[in-house]
């Protein structure tokens, strides 16, 4: 059985359209299932972890980067998520902005969206751990002053810039691959142009006493905080045309 | 082996790049091919190639499978198979090598040594292929 979870700023009217449009071409598809509207819901982690245990073969994130987020997050590391691991897969039908997670499994907009749902085609991703959070695409700090510690050697950044920490990438236009699955993360520092680095780690120690790590483009944390991978977490339905092999 | 026109091509998709901004300090070890551009203070391994960039300052034993060296070494070198020394190095440490080129120019301040056959093949050698060549 599919559940599709609404994010609440669905709501707006100027989503109607774009909703009616998606709930048309799933029943088409034959892909119709259960509407869940966080919009009207208090409990969003009890209502997700009720859906799993009755059963639901699909949960699809119908919004943002928010939405998958809050879905993840009211699974992982809780009694549900043993189940939800092995039972239920994510999928995701991307609707405005802020949807770079989308981007990076190969979803541009809501109506191949629904041509990837039927498709079909799943695969295990990595999440990035840092702190309590758990997270898909990247975290971020200004470069100037940051150290990083890997294993046994550190690195100092000496200029302007920013280091990405990235599970998943979501700009295809940067010069680098990263895998979800490999259960590493990538490391890529940019100061000046053509001054790149570039390296991989399983877990490493972040420390800028000036500047916050930028989780997700939405959380911000203090330094110092360890940044970590755990492998294989979630079993999401891609597309083709996803940044990663 | 490098040459002229292949000797980059080992390092295209080279695994870690360290950048002209960055000090890393420590152990470094890789598994994969490495270029270092920055700075580097400890230890550099990797089982794969080594290039050291131009404006590079590396204070470190360093040992790898081919090397290209073109900026500043403090320490001693060990590189199985090729190293290659370009005309803008300074080597101030020992040199261990299967194969060597020097390019005019370079500065090298320390003791030459070729490998022997017995201890490159030694070297290519896994762990329990070598306790079983040592007992022989």
């Amino acid at each position: 059985m599919h559940v599709y979870i609404y994010d609440d700023y669905l709501n707006k009217s100027k989503y109607n359209k774009t909703i009616n449009r998606i709930e048309i071409r799933l029943t088409d598809l034959g892909l119709n299932g259960k509407i869940i509207r966080l919009g009207g819901i208090k409990n969003i982690k009890g209502t997700i972890q009720n859906e799993i245990k009755l059963g639901a073969k699909t949960i699809v994130a119908v919004g943002n980067n928010q939405t998958i987020n809050k879905i993840i997050g009211a699974v992982i590391d809780t009694d549900i998520y043993s189940d939800f691991q092995k039972k239920t897969i994510l999928g995701i039908i991307p609707v405005g902005g802020d949807n770079s997670i989308a981007a990076s499994f190969g979803i541009k907009n809501e109506e191949e969206a629904c041509n990837i749902l039927l498709a079909r085609r799943v695969e295990k991703i990595d999440l990035g751990i840092v702190g309590q959070y758990y997270f898909l695409n990247q975290a971020t700090i200004q470069s100037l002053g940051t150290i990083l510690e890997i294993d046994d050697y550190s690195l100092e950044i000496i200029k302007r810039g920013e280091v990405s920490i990235i599970n998943l990438l979501s700009d295809k236009n940067q010069s680098i691959k990263s895998n979800p699955h490999d259960g590493k993360l990538d490391i890529y520092i940019k100061t000046k142009r053509k001054d790149q680095t570039y390296l991989s780690a399983k877990k490493l120690l972040i420390t800028n006493p000036n500047n916050k790590l930028l989780v997700d483009g939405v959380i911000e944390m203090a330094t110092p905080i360890e940044v970590g991978i755990s492998k294989d977490r979630v079993n999401v339905i891609v597309g083709k045309d996803r940044m990663f092999e | 082996m490098f040459n002229k026109d292949n000797q980059l091509e080992k390092f295209k998709d080279a695994e870690t790049i360290i950048g002209a901004s960055i000090k890393v300090k420590g152990n470094f070890q890789g598994q994969g091919s490495i270029i270092i551009e920055g700075s580097l203070e400890g230890s550099l391994k990797t089982d794969a190639n080594l290039f050291i960039g131009d404006r590079a300052k590396v204070t470190a034993n360093i040992e790898s499978k081919d090397a290209i060296v073109n900026g500043e070494v403090r320490g001693n070198i060990k590189s199985k198979n090729y190293l290659a020394i370009g005309g803008t190095a300074k080597i101030f440490g020992d040199i261990q090598y299967g194969e060597i080129s020097v390019a005019k120019g370079a500065i090298i301040n320390g003791q030459l040594m070729m490998l022997s056959e017995e201890h490159k093949r030694n070297d290519k050698l896994k762990p329990e292929e070598k306790a079983v060549a040592t007992d022989k």
